[in-house]
């Protein structure tokens, strides 16, 4: 990547000193590196986070405008939760990002904003509104069809009124529409009063990553007022971070007006197992195979901090047995970010982006786990490629894949995850 | 959008997430006490991992910790750890590494002696209790045994070459070599990245491959502490029958690797035990009332209200955010506990900065009672239900004298003690009813 015109740039103390919480300050860093030792992105176009806020406190402002590792850092906040002093970079990489030309910033970031401005529907992968509903209906239909036992099951989208209403990553009625089935099925399953929305319902926002202020704010906007008029209780966000983080935080930070509790699928997966609803177990597992799994920065660390974990754990250790279930280290809010975040994964750095994985990839390595499970798409993708390409030879899933799988639910054709030893385990009965 | 907001009901809030902290999290787990715990990651991963009781008393290095507190007491009565009886200290420092090592990270009881530990810079000190990891180091000292030492290309702060020849001369048969850590070349390398890969088994026989031709004889071989951050003691096991040599860490300097074990293992274990943890949430907040206080916290998405019968502060100093100074005073950040000051700032220093006395600065802090509750000037306690401990605590200079952690687990073992005598009057078991009233 090339360093673009050193015209732009700020001073990022002063930044600082505006977007920083009362009582945090980067003159306050005492250069421990506890940030540098505990980031991934730690010696990618050598730099690091303590060098960062070094450079910011010797005014080396043209450098941090111009450095390409703004786009390696995935903006996980690590280094804000190991800080003795609370200083978080993401905040002023962020900042960084904006000064880039749009010309110079990575493409795939790029595109997937202007392609979410495109169209209400908000979607990264160009899905429209009316493509969505099209799909969503086809697929149901499919669905319905294809298993007796969810002939009747409903897929209600612009239902005013429901008590949930559901965003829904691109990538699946873009390329994969069958693993929406799942979804769908649990929430049957569990008689949820629940909607999509025909505006605003992708759960992707790479706005925020390109460092684009403005686009953030007109996605949330876009986002808060398709969620408004449904009039619902709890906005849900599925197994996808980054929607999450963006959504709740831009309210935040624009001060929007919103009508709906923000939470996550996991969240309520928890509470329906626990209320017996989604009666999940472990009985399938009879050969005892090993699960971990990724806690998503943006839903974890960056948004619901270890509540959020537990219930994750809950979740998992339902599903999969607690004896089985091993989990990484270190985990929870403490956990790395699996480097497919804050648009790496988009970004055409591939190098950099696995360099980065290398440390998930060897947390994972060290549980010596088959599965690892990953509510969120990024993590998903991510985590699939650098099993690829440091032989890893672990399957990656969603949490809907293995709930169906419990409740024998899963049709033949919702299990690409699955490796060969549970592509034929738990199959629906033949009606 | 509306804010979540939670509640916690607890026998005893603790607030700091240091030594002191977890130990009186641990401590009051003991007793049966319901606890809650926040704090923020403070200065625990700057530890080397030893833990020392009393390693210097007036200018002299000590051999016998206990000896040492003797003379404590009788020139410092008001020192923190002066105030409390040998068998106290010894019993929580006992628990304290019990705990450790149930967590996996083995460390070696408290004995009668001070042993003599091994730093980064081929120095020595002396400390009571040390990780199992790193005692081999003080053995292959005492016995001047053949040692090959090693580092890393791109590893900064641990030079093997420089452990040698400040060690040279008291131990001949040590030597060092230099190699590049597997799938870690030509790059800045930090240890905790090292401990990391060595989690997983292709690494840890990559690096025995890599020691192993170096060998030349040597009974020990030392490294920079890196052996794993879970489970150290059977990573150094393992590594040690593959290579046939005995294996010892050797601390590094900030951030170091042992500090992030025991930060890591207490965040791991400590829920388990049955503790509320939110080792990265600062209280803003404390009301004292009647039953107790309430404490409020502010998450991300969420504010938190924790009822708590007692408080116990062990926020730490001027790092960690415990203690503030600013251009007049020394002041205690989040409660305004009073703190008696020198006369003037210009007191705060001596003009010597390695003045033997120390400079009476390190020595402000919080006043307490025998119970460990903080007094105001009139030497009464500020509130009946709060507490406090570790290196927040006045006339105690922790860093000059090595007794940081004996300082942060025995007051918090004393502090502790207090406290549940204050909830559980006369070993009756917790009086949670009047929470209903609230």
């Amino acid at each position: 990547m090339g360093a673009h015109s050193r015209d732009r740039t700020v001073d990022f103390l002063a930044v600082a000193r505006e977007i920083l919480p009362p009582g945090a300050n980067y003159d306050s860093c005492v250069g421990c590196g506890i940030c540098a030792s505990g980031c991934p992105a730690s010696g990618l176009f050598g730099m690091d986070p303590r060098r960062f806020i070094n450079m910011a406190t010797l005014g080396m402002n043209e450098e941090l405008a111009t450095t390409p590792w703004v786009w390696a850092c995935t903006q996980c906040k690590r280094c804000a939760y190991l800080c003795p002093m609370g200083i978080d970079v993401s905040q002023l990489v962020g900042v960084a990002r904006g000064l880039w030309p749009e010309e110079e910033k990575p493409k795939g970031i790029v595109r997937s904003c202007a392609a979410q401005r495109m169209d209400e529907s908000t979607s990264a992968m160009g899905v429209r509104s009316k493509d969505f509903v099209e799909i969503v209906e086809e697929t149901a239909e499919e669905l319905r069809e294809a298993d007796p036992r969810f002939a009747d099951l409903k897929v209600p989208i612009d239902k005013k009124g429901a008590k949930f209403v559901l965003n829904q990553n691109s990538r699946e009625p873009a390329v994969e529409p069958e693993e929406m089935g799942p979804l769908w099925k649990i929430l049957d399953y569990v008689g949820a009063d629940w909607t999509y929305a025909s505006k605003g319902w992708a759960a992707e926002n790479f706005c925020m990553f390109t460092g684009d202020t403005e686009a953030w704010r007109e996605m949330v906007e876009t986002r808060v007022s398709a969620i408004n008029d449904l009039d619902c209780e709890v906005w849900i966000n599925t197994e996808c971070g980054h929607s999450f983080y963006t959504l709740w935080q831009g309210i935040e930070r624009f001060g929007l007006e919103a009508n709906f509790e923000a939470d996550t699928l996991v969240t309520y997966y928890a509470q329906w197992i626990r209320e017996g609803k989604l009666p999940v177990n472990s009985d399938w597992n009879v050969n005892n195979i090993k699960f971990t799994v990724q806690d998503p920065c943006q839903m974890v660390r960056k948004s619901l901090g270890d509540q959020a974990a537990d219930d994750l754990r809950f979740v998992v250790k339902t599903l999969v047995g607690e004896e089985n279930f091993i989990d990484m280290q270190p985990c929870r809010s403490a956990n790395y970010c699996c480097g497919g975040g804050g648009g790496f994964l988009q970004a055409g750095m591939n190098d950099a982006r696995r360099a980065y994985g290398k440390r998930k990839f060897d947390q994972i390595a060290a549980t010596e786990a088959t599965y690892v499970l990953t509510p969120c798409h990024n993590c998903h993708s991510q985590i699939e490629d650098i099993g690829e390409h440091y032989q890893g030879g672990y399957h990656v899933t969603h949490l809907w894949t293995l709930i169906c799988l419990s409740l024998g639910i899963l049709g033949p054709d919702e299990r690409k995850y699955l490796g060969p030893e549970l592509a034929d385990l738990n199959l629906p009965d033949e009606a | 959008m509306k804010r979540r907001s939670r509640r916690i009901d607890t026998d005893l809030a603790v607030i700091g997430t240091g030594i002191a902290g977890f130990a009186a999290s641990l401590f009051a787990c003991r007793r049966g006490l319901e606890v809650a715990q926040f704090g923020h990651s403070g200065a625990m991963a700057y530890t080397t991992g030893y833990l020392d009781l009393l390693g210097v008393q007036d200018g002299r290095v000590l051999d016998d910790p206990w000896d040492g507190l003797g003379a404590l007491r009788r020139e410092t009565p008001e020192h923190p750890l002066a105030r409390l009886p040998d068998e106290t200290i010894r019993t929580a420092f006992g628990l304290f590494t019990e705990a450790l090592t149930e967590m996996g990270l083995g460390y070696t009881a408290p004995g009668e002696r001070n042993l003599r530990a091994l730093l980064p810079n081929g120095l020595v000190k002396s400390t009571l209790s040390v990780p199992q990891t790193m005692l081999p180091g003080c053995e292959a000292l005492a016995q001047r045994a053949r040692t090959l030492v090693l580092d890393f290309d791109g590893l900064q702060g641990f030079s093997a070459r420089a452990f040698e020849a400040n060690l040279a001369e008291r131990w001949p048969g040590l030597s060092s070599a230099r190699l590049t850590f597997p799938g870690m070349e030509d790059r800045q390398v930090f240890p905790e990245v090292m401990a990391r890969a060595l989690e997983t088994r292709q690494t840890r026989e990559a690096l025995v491959d890599l020691i192993r031709p170096q060998l030349d004889g040597a009974e020990y071989v030392g490294l920079p502490a890196i052996l794993g951050m879970q489970a150290p003691d059977r990573i150094r096991t393992e590594m040690e029958a593959a290579l046939g040599a005995t294996l010892f860490e050797i601390p590094t300097i900030p951030p170091a690797v042992p500090g992030i074990r025991l930060r890591e293992g207490f965040e791991r274990t400590m829920p388990e035990r049955g503790v509320t943890l939110d080792p990265v949430l600062k209280v803003s907040r404390v009301r004292f009332g009647a039953a107790g206080a309430t404490l409020t916290l502010h998450g991300a998405m969420e504010d938190i209200e924790v009822e708590a019968r007692a408080v116990l502060l062990a926020t730490g100093r001027f790092l960690s955010g415990g203690l503030r100074a600013d251009r007049t005073q020394v002041s205690e950040t989040l409660l305004g506990l009073p703190i008696r000051q020198t006369e003037s700032r210009n007191d705060w220093y001596r003009k010597d900065y390695f003045d033997p006395a120390g400079h009476p600065v390190n020595r402000l802090g919080i006043e307490v009672d025998a119970s460990f509750r903080p007094v105001d000037a009139a030497g009464d306690p500020v509130q009946d239900t709060l507490f406090s401990a570790g290196a927040i605590l006045a006339h105690q200079d922790w860093v000059r004298q090595r007794c940081g952690a004996g300082l942060a687990i025995a007051s918090a073992y004393a502090a502790v003690d207090s406290a549940a005598a204050h909830l559980t009057p006369e070993g009756q078991p917790p009086d949670r009813s009047v929470r209903s009233d609230r």
